[in-house]
Formats: structure tokens, C-alpha cells, sequence
């Protein structure tokens, strides 16, 4: 079954760079360069449903106390941080040659910078905890409490004066993007998710197996 | 506005680099805690001991 899900995995993300690069038209106002949304809204996209799923689970934990529940919300934490750390990268790739610079402490940028440093707490706080119910207890409440941060994240282009564009396709009304240009994006958007099951169930069987260990 | 691909090849790159680096984290990882697991397993069948479950050093606490 996981082998299917890498499989699977695999091919999206092909289809996902053959719709970014091959498929989609050069954007006529920056260039190549927007071919970077394909690999940046994604893992936004991703970060946000990891941080939803910790949210979800770390509520069960609570609980049912289940280790299966503690198990997912660590790892769908970590790939969040992984795909957030993945978007601020990437976003600032692409704000040097857009923008003109690699970083501005805009509403956006450091909202998602706090959602990135806020997770990397939760894990460290995991880490730093010996008894494992009492981290588990302890990171539970924290990745409810930082979940909050995601609206924040999202709707910071609205509440606030940016720099950064609003939201390319999760927004109210109509989308002002070409249909092409949508179906690459919804391909991307596929394929991460597919990335992000993938990489949640290895990672929670790895810890299953270091609690297992350590029983 | 210049195409900038050496920007598009960074962003891809890197996102190469982390995700392929964090797969193979995994997979060693994994591999290893298996192979652990298999010299536990038969350690304790050569004592006779039985298979402890997982999470049972997990006591609550208040």
C-alpha cells in the first residue's frame, strides 16, 4: 500500500513539473519566474493542511489519549515545518528578482515566519520533555494553540497593507487566472498532498517503531 | 521582465535537495528501527520473554 502511495506520489509530481514547465504558458508580466508559484503555493497549500491535521489530532489525543492520534499530529507537525520552511525558501527566491529583495518584514512574511518558528517550538518541546505522556500532553495543547496562527497566515493580505499578491486560488469570488494556468496549479496541489500522505505515514510508522523500541 | 531562471532552477533545486534528504531520513530511519526490532523479537523468543506492547511505558500522570 505504501509502495502504491509513492508510486502514485512519483507520478504526480512528474505531471506536476510536466504541467509547470511543459504545460503552462510563460507568464507575460514576470516571466519564467512565476513558475515558481507551482512549487510555492503548494507547499503553502501543504503547511496549512499538516498544521489542520495536528489541529485534528492533537484534540483526539486529548481525549482518547491514543497513541495513534499523538503519533500523526508529531508527524504531520514536522512536514508542516518541513513545507513551511520550503515556502519562506521559495517565496524568497522568488521575491529577489519580483520584489527587488530577499526578504521584507511584511504582514504575510512574518506571519508565516511566527507559524514556522511556532511548530519548530512544538517539536523541540516534544524533544526536550523525557516523559512521553506529559510531551505528548503539553504538545497536544500547543498545536491547538498554533493552529490559530493559519487564518492569520492566510487572511494577512486582507487584514493588512502587503507587499505579497492575495491569494492566487483559496479566496472568495471568481479566479482571475487562466484555466491552464489553474489546472497546473491544481495538478501541484494534487501531487504535495499525495507528498504529504506519503511522507506523514512513513513518519508516523517510524515513530510507532521508536515506541515500540523504547517500551 | 528577464525569464530569471537561475531563480526558477534554485527554488526547484532546493526543494529537490530538502524533500529527496528528508525521504531518505525516512527510509534509514525506518530500516533501521525494523532491523532493531527483528534482533528484539528474536532475543526474546530465544528467553522466552514476552512481546511487550507498544506505549506501555506510558503511564498518566496528573
Amino acid at each position: 500500500m505504501r509502495r502504491l502511495l509513492g508510486g502514485v506520489t512519483l507520478a504526480g509530481l512528474v505531471a506536476g513539473l510536466v504541467m509547470g514547465f511543459g504545460i503552462a504558458p510563460r507568464e507575460a508580466t514576470q516571466g519564467n519566474v512565476q513558475r515558481i508559484m507551482y512549487l510555492h503555493v503548494p507547499s503553502v497549500w501543504v503547511a496549512y493542511l499538516a498544521f489542520g491535521v495536528v489541529l485534528v489530532a492533537s484534540v483526539v489525543y486529548l481525549i482518547r489519549r491514543s497513541d495513534a492520534a499523538d503519533q500523526l499530529a508529531h508527524a504531520s507537525a514536522e512536514v508542516g515545518v518541513l513545507f513551511t520552511g520550503l515556502t519562506i525558501a521559495t517565496g524568497s527566491i522568488w521575491g529577489k528578482p519580483t520584489w527587488g529583495t530577499w526578504w521584507t518584514w511584511d504582514a504575510r512574511l512574518t506571519s508565516v515566519s511566527i507559524l514556522f518558528v511556532m511548530y519548530l517550538g512544538y517539536l523541540l518541546l516534544r524533544g526536550m520533555i523525557e516523559d512521553r505522556e506529559r510531551g505528548a500532553r503539553f504538545a497536544a495543547v500547543l498545536g491547538i494553540v498554533a493552529a490559530f496562527n493559519v487564518p492569520l497566515v492566510h487572511f494577512s493580505v486582507y487584514w493588512w497593507r502587503t507587499l505579497h499578491q492575495p491569494p492566487s486560488l483559496m479566496k472568495p469570488g471568481p479566479g482571475t487566472m487562466p484555466a491552464i494556468i489553474i489546472a497546473a496549479l491544481l495538478v501541484n496541489f494534487a501531487a504535495f498532498t499525495l507528498l504529504y500522505a506519503y511522507f506523514v505515514t512513513r513518519r508516523a510508522r517510524v515513530l510507532g517503531l521508536e515506541a515500540e523500541a523504547e517500551a | 521582465m528577464a525569464d530569471n531562471w537561475s531563480f526558477v532552477i534554485a527554488a526547484y533545486g532546493l526543494a529537490a535537495v530538502v524533500l529527496v534528504a528528508y525521504w531518505r531520513f525516512l527510509v534509514r530511519r525506518e530500516k533501521e528501527l525494523d532491523d532493531a526490532s527483528v534482533v528484539r523479537r528474536e532475543m526474546r523468543q530465544e528467553t522466552g520473554r514476552p512481546e511487550p506492547q507498544a506505549g506501555a511505558s506510558r503511564s498518566p500522570s496528573p
